[in-house]
Parts: structure tokens; C-alpha cells; sequence
């Protein structure tokens, strides 16, 4: 079947022509569409209290930058980079402790390089979502993605808590796509093993 | 090549699942982890980490929040029009 997408409904880049062009209610359009989505990315990035201030600063800088895109990549990402880099600028300017590298959360292996944890035990990080309270594991995933280091944040947030394509990640980064990759990767171990022990289990 | 073990597996877990690794590290890999109840294990959870994570931080917008902003662009794009 084909997908018949209605004129009503423009695409990003043909409302931020539109709005680079002074239709601010293009640029209204723009927001109400990402805004939900930007905020999402803020609270994943800093926090539920500063994410707020992160989703103003955002929309502030697309409606400053708009007569700068050029459309060589898609507007999404050129807003999410914006986003990132207002989240990055805010838990910057804002003093709160140090991240962590979590490092103690990373598999570990006997000397014949084997999983020392039992497969029972390497298991039940999948089942957390089942054998937690829903918000003990809602404010427990918060702290924990605020103490990772923010090259890993940046990376684990945008490519699987945002599901951006790894090409797009790396175009938002301004990395390359095996740099998101590594970093994704050594957050996926940290957080996993950070649930197996949420569960009391070793990682 | 070396024979794959769980710590070297789980180095290129990534690349293994995105079917990125060379054919022949591919089918070691493959191999190993259908001979190792324990890597199975820990691909299953380093799989499911993702999506735990994902469900567990979905903040919605507010509606105070969506207000707060409405109102601060409305002052904006009223005391700026681009040139």
C-alpha cells in the first residue's frame, strides 16, 4: 500500500525555509513538533529540573540559526545537535559533582578470560523492568545516566535511548561513526552490569 | 585468528550485532556464543539494556513546561524578525 503523506503535513526543511523566512508560524509549527521530543532528550542529558531551561536555550538557538541551515543534513539532526550541545553548555555552567566512569559496573573475567558471573546471574539484567518497582527503576536509571561521563552519555543518549542512526549520532557529535560506537558500546556494558547490580547480582 | 573467549567477545559485541565484524570473526563469534550459556546470557541482558533504560527515563512535556516555552518564543519571535 502506498503511503500517501497529505500537503498539509510539510516537512521539516520546508517549515524552517519558511520560518528562516520571518513565517513565525512556521517556526510555531517546528516547535510544536519537536518540542515534546527535545525535552525528552534534555531530562536524558541533564536533568528533570534543568531540562526546561535546555528546551528554551534549544528553540532560542533554532530561531537564531535558522537563516544559517543549509539543509545539508536533515533539520532533525541539525536540532538535536543544537539540543546537545544546550544540554552539554548547561551541565557546564551549572556545578554538580563530577561524573563517574562507572568502571566497577564493566563484566568481569577469570584469567582463561570467562565470565566469572554465572549464566543465571549475566541473565537477570534483562528482567530488571520485571523485578523492580517502576519508579525506584525510573529515578535509579535517572541518577545513573547523570554519573556517566558525558562522552558516554552524549553517545548512549542520542543512538539508543533517542534511536538515532549511529551516522546520524556521529553527524550530531561531530565524531566519527566508530567513536559512537565505542562509546555506545562501553555504556551499554556500564549500564548493564549497573542493573545486574541494582538486582544485587555480580556483573 | 585467536579463539574467541567470553572477555574477547564481549569487546566486539557491538560490531557483531550491527554485523559489522569480517565473516570469518563473525562465525567465531557466532560459534562461541551458541557454545556458551553464559555469553548467550550476556547478550541477552546487553541487548535488553537499551530498551530498560529507554522506558525508564521517557519524560513526558509538562504542560507548565509546554506554557513556560510557548510564552518565552512568543516574546521572542515579537521583539525579533529575521532581516
Amino acid at each position: 500500500m502506498n503511503t500517501i503523506v497529505p500537503a498539509a503535513y510539510p516537512t521539516d526543511e520546508t517549515l524552517a525555509a519558511r520560518a528562516a523566512a520571518g513565517d513565525d508560524s512556521a517556526f510555531e509549527a517546528i516547535v510544536h513538533r519537536h518540542q515534546a521530543r527535545v525535552f525528552r532528550l534534555a531530562c536524558r542529558l541533564t536533568s528533570d529540573t534543568d531540562a526546561p531551561d535546555v528546551l528554551q536555550e534549544t528553540f532560542l538557538q533554532v530561531y537564531r540559526h535558522l537563516p544559517s541551515f543549509r539543509g545539508d543534513s536533515q533539520f532533525a539532526t541539525w536540532l538535536y545537535r543544537i539540543a546537545t550541545n544546550a544540554a552539554l553548555m548547561h551541565r557546564r555552567a551549572t556545578a554538580r559533582r563530577p561524573s563517574e566512569p562507572l568502571d566497577v559496573y564493566l563484566p568481569q573475567f577469570d584469567a582463561d578470560g570467562q565470565h566469572r558471573a554465572t549464566p543465571a546471574e549475566l541473565q537477570v539484567a534483562s528482567r530488571a523492568d520485571e523485578l523492580l518497582d517502576r519508579q525506584i527503576l525510573a529515578d535509579r536509571a535517572r541518577a545513573v545516566l547523570a554519573r556517566l561521563p558525558d562522552l558516554y552519555r552524549e553517545a548512549f543518549v542520542l543512538r539508543d535511548l533517542e534511536e538515532m542512526s549511529t551516522a546520524n549520532v556521529a553527524e550530531a557529535l561531530g565524531i566519527e561513526p566508530a567513536a559512537v560506537r565505542q562509546r555506545v558500546h562501553r555504556a551499554r556494558l556500564m549500564l548493564r552490569g549497573y542493573l545486574s547490580d541494582l538486582l544485587g547480582v555480580k556483573p | 585468528m585467536n579463539p574467541v573467549v567470553c572477555a574477547s567477545g564481549v569487546d566486539l559485541l557491538m560490531e557483531f550485532l550491527e554485523g559489522m565484524l569480517p565473516a570469518e570473526v563473525n562465525a567465531a563469534l557466532e560459534e562461541h556464543v551458541a557454545g556458551c550459556a553464559r555469553c548467550a546470557a550476556f547478550v541477552a541482558s546487553y541487548q535488553s539494556t537499551p530498551r530498560i533504560l529507554r522506558d525508564a527515563t521517557a519524560a513526558a512535556l509538562p504542560d507548565e513546561v509546554e506554557a513556560s516555552l510557548k510564552a518565552f518564543l512568543r516574546t521572542l519571535t515579537t521583539a525579533f524578525r529575521h532581516d
